[in-house]
């Protein structure tokens, strides 16, 4: 028997009078021991399963259709103490952000023995340093969870969540807050444990290449219906539906031949849309669709590798031009000169000081796009605040066109701020919500007097290079796509033309289809405008897309430094090798 | 921790020699000349000029403020112009009393709070919200001095259920061991005695606690709706946890943080409010012998009142502090 069954599921919203499916006529089956991914991007309905199964979906939401069953049991008609009763038993929840899922005010054994206790387990000190043991942690029983890092608070919850050998984990994005090595790392764990105990496990993830590792069978999701069902191989070497090939093609590669990202239009639609959408919900980004596609909704056909798409025989047109290896540009005149560049943290109050950097030093030329990678805590983000003069160097020198920048002095300020500029990481705290675009991003006009009328024709042209039609100046950041935020920030970066943009983890959080069109907004931006970009990302691929070079950034030092398409190629360092080869889909 | 919460209380004795330096200053500004004050109407000139230098007035002001500080150091806080007796002495008769009756009164404000508070939780999204903001906003709004003339009008006057003056039923005489009444009953074994001083108490510490119960239901309430959006919540349903044990053993136990540093603030106002309430309940403690020495300009008694209540509020602001410290792992500096 399955371990878990969908029947034409349906989650429904209510939404100004409206039902709206959020999940729409699911079908699956999971057998005990295998592991299935749930894969799409935000907005999918992919985590709504994971909350039906619980019945805990979102106010508004409710289970309208169709059947869910754990082991033939109909969890959606089940008394609520029946299904409390299977939670944390029989089926196990692995969380999304590890460090605040565990109550920060009790300690990690306080939280074990709750859940020990529950299950009937007397002994729950050993049972739960067992536990611990399992997951490659030491008893750390006494300790409290801001006193660990992701990875460990996430392997406390694995531990947790296999503690009563449940039949059935649903991990819903169990990786996205972690390192690429950690996410490595739990991966490796989970599926071990699982093994183990034949547990049959619901991945839900955003990452097409990460799911095709973990899991046996890929289920894809697009504005909540199954679009492309099938072995996890299958899936990602032949995709047969069109979204799950964009999908493929707009995510950068790790390695393999550097191509062009495919550029999917707009977004997924929001619940709001759907309410008026008909047939095919992708058919408005599909570029195999035609009229038909939006009068009826294709059925998910085939036997194992199922596709809800009657146009297969033409999914080899979607292609992707090749490019060159990136270069460095011919300029050769320096922009940025940074030697022997430190910095400490004080201590504060008794603690010990931090060496967030230590002895960078590096160059970049007139129109360079040099990336930064590293782990969190690597340094990398106050290289890029030291750079911009938002911390204070503690030692080196800082070098722009030529001039010592380093200082805290007026004159270096206004050369620095001339020169570069900093794109921030999160467009939801970076854009003022009380200001309209066309005032964000002409603020640097603003600080420097500039009057009105100059200011909005400025803003006008910005919009325009965006690819963002002018009625956008007046709208205020909340009342855009995630997308067009990041555009707006970028924009406002772009107002005095800097000659070297500095931007933190930009893409980071996007989906990979939004990711694609920043990505080919940079790259078309700096043709036209030739700025020099020092690019901080924890995502190697991205970097291996846009960068000619690279820094390996580990414990505030770089580890190894040079041409994006050799270092990639060619690691020198274990530590560039350990990091290259955690990419989910490395060669 | 116990180093934390040291250097917490080290904070505490700038904050103090500051306090004590406006008060000794703000004082000698009033047009009073306490020589004068306290000697007979009848005395001459040259004797109130005699009593002045005995009494060190003559010195410059920053040597009498250094006299002051080291006698107040050694718990020597003077003589009583007034009533001629050691100000140590009055006030520790008369501040006990004043704690017994804050903290009773701080126990009825955090009884009804934190009940009040869960009650309001409960009550969310629902139709008896709007009731309960309104009950709520109403205790809010009358001062003290209103709730201790309407107590006594209801509960003394009209249904004669409770006594509104003084300590004890007239006739009991009171054990003296520790000069905590409700402790030095017990501790002779009067349980009679006892219960007449609760009974005593209990209108007097309503009317001073029940106005701060108001803003302890609604951070509490507001500091549970945010805990129960965390994802520690959901997880902790998701592991199966029941609803009475996610309130109490996740949920309340971070709400209460934010809950507790306000009652420690609220403490020291109500401390202060005690002033009038003792006033009007004929209640023998520190606010009464406050407002005897300043209608007389005993400036001995004002001085040291004025410094004990800044070491009272401060004491239990650090008191509060410690105990978030226990209560919250993150602030324990590890």
């Amino acid at each position: 028997m399955s371990v878990l069954r969908a029947e034409n599921l349906c989650v429904t919203a209510r939404i100004d009078g409206v039902d709206v499916a959020a999940l729409d006529g699911l079908s699956l089956t999971l057998a005990p021991g295998k592991v299935l991914g749930l894969v799409g991007e935000s907005g999918a309905g992919k985590s709504m399963l994971g909350r039906a199964i619980a019945q805990l979906l979102p106010p508004g939401f409710a289970v309208t259709a169709g059947m869910l069953e754990f082991a033939g049991r109909d969890l959606v008609a089940m008394a609520p103490d029946q299904r409390q009763n299977l939670l944390g038993r029989q089926i196990g929840f692995i969380p999304q952000e590890p460090l605040s899922a565990l109550n920060p005010v009790r300690s990690i054994g306080s939280q074990f023995a709750e859940h020990l206790r529950r299950l009937g387990i007397a002994d729950w000190r050993s049972a739960a340093i067992a536990a611990l043991e399992s997951v490659q942690l030491p008893d750390l029983l006494d300790r409290f969870p801001h006193q660990l890092s992701g990875g460990m608070c996430q392997r406390v919850l694995i531990a947790m969540a296999f503690a009563s050998k449940p039949a059935l984990v649903v991990a819903d994005e169990p990786t996205t807050a972690l390192d690429v090595t950690i996410q490595a790392r739990i991966v490796a764990l989970m599926r071990d444990l699982q093994v183990a105990q034949n547990t049959a496990v619901l991945f839900i993830t955003h990452d097409l290449r990460l799911a095709a590792q973990v899991c046996d069978e890929i289920a894809v999701l697009y504005a909540g219906r199954v679009v492309e069902h099938g072995p996890a191989d299958v899936v990602l070497a032949q995709p047969l539906h069109p979204y799950t090939k964009c999908l493929l093609l707009a995510a950068p590669a790790i390695s393999g031949p550097r191509t062009a990202l495919y550029a999917l239009p707009d977004q997924m639609p929001g619940l709001r849309a759907l309410a008026e959408m008909s047939g095919c919900r992708f058919a408005p980004r599909c570029p195999l669709a035609r009229d038909a596609c939006r009068e009826s909704v294709p059925a998910l056909a085939g036997d194992t590798h199922k596709i809800a798409c009657p146009h297969i025989a033409e999914i080899d047109t979607i292609t992707v031009p090749a490019l060159a290896p990136a270069m460095v540009a011919a300029t050769g005149e320096t922009l940025v000169s940074v030697a022997g560049l430190g910095k400490v943290f004080r201590g504060r109050f008794g603690r010990k000081p931090t060496i967030a950097v230590r002895d960078v030093s590096f160059s970049i030329a007139a129109g360079e796009f040099v990336g930064v990678v590293g782990e969190s805590g690597s340094g990398k983000s106050t290289l890029a605040r030291l750079l911009m003069g938002l911390e204070q160097k503690t030692s080196g020198e800082i070098r722009l066109a030529g001039q010592d920048v380093g200082g805290w002095g007026a004159a270096a300020r206004r050369l620095r701020l001339r020169t570069a500029q900093m794109v921030f990481q999160d467009p939801q705290s970076a854009l003022n919500p009380r200001r309209r675009v066309g005032a964000i991003v002409t603020q640097a006009l603003e600080a420097a007097g500039v009057g009105l009328a100059e200011r909005r024709a400025r803003a006008a042209e910005i919009l325009a290079d965006l690819g963002m039609p002018l009625e956008l100046a007046d709208r205020a950041p909340s009342q855009l796509s995630g997308g067009q935020r990041q555009r707006v920030n970028i924009g406002r970066a772009l107002c005095l033309v800097p000659k070297l943009l500095v931007a933190d983890e930009i893409v980071s959080g996007l989906d990979v289809s939004v990711q694609a069109q920043l990505l080919a907004l940079l790259a078309r931006l700096r043709a036209e405008h030739g700025f020099a970009l020092l690019l901080i990302s924890h995502d190697l691929a991205v970097v291996r897309y846009l960068c000619e070079r690279v820094m390996v950034m580990r414990n505030g030092e770089v580890v190894e430094a040079g041409r994006t398409d050799e270092v990639f190629a060619n690691p020198q360092h274990d530590y560039t090798r350990e990091l290259l080869a955690s990419v989910p889909g490395a060669a | 921790m116990l180093a934390a919460f040291l250097r917490r209380l080290l904070a505490v004795a700038p904050i103090l020699a500051l306090v004590s330096l406006l008060l000794f200053g703000a004082l000698r500004l009033l047009p009073i000349d306490p020589a004068a004050m306290s000697m007979p109407p009848t005395a001459t000139k040259v004797e109130i000029e005699a009593a002045r230098q005995a009494m060190g007035l003559d010195r410059p002001v920053t040597v009498q403020y250094a006299i002051w500080l080291g006698q107040t150091l050694r718990g020597d806080f003077g003589n009583s112009i007034h009533m001629r007796r050691p100000v140590a002495g009055l006030l520790a008769e008369t501040l006990p009393a004043t704690i017994e009756l804050s903290l009773a009164a701080m126990v009825i404000a955090g009884l009804l709070g934190l009940g009040g508070g869960l009650g309001m939780f409960a009550l969310r999204d629902r139709r008896g919200e709007a009731v309960a903001e309104t009950v709520t906003t109403l205790m809010m709004s009358l001062p003290e001095f209103l709730w201790a003339l309407l107590l006594i009008f209801v509960f003394g006057v009209l249904l004669s259920a409770l006594p509104f003056t003084g300590r004890l039923d007239p006739g009991m005489t009171r054990p003296v061991v520790t000069q905590f009444l409700l402790l030095d009953t017990l501790l002779v074994g009067r349980v009679d005695v006892f219960f007449s001083a609760v009974r005593h108490m209990i209108l007097p510490a309503f009317a001073l606690g029940v106005a701060f119960a108001p803003p302890i239901m609604r951070v509490l309430r507001a500091s549970l709706i945010d805990t129960y959006q965390e994802d520690y919540i959901r997880q902790a349903r998701l592991r199966g946890v029941g609803e009475t044990r996610i309130l109490l053993g996740h949920a309340l136990q971070n709400a209460i943080l934010p809950t507790l540093t306000l009652m420690g603030v609220q403490f020291g106002f109500l401390f202060g409010g005690s002033l009038l309430v003792e006033v009007i309940y004929s209640y023998p403690g520190m606010g009464n012998l406050m407002v005897d020495a300043v209608r007389n300009a005993d400036l001995p008694i004002i001085q040291a009142v004025g410094l004990t209540y800044c070491v009272v509020v401060l004491a239990i602001t650090a008191g509060v502090d410690g105990l978030v410290m226990l209560l919250n792992p993150r602030l324990r500096g590890t």
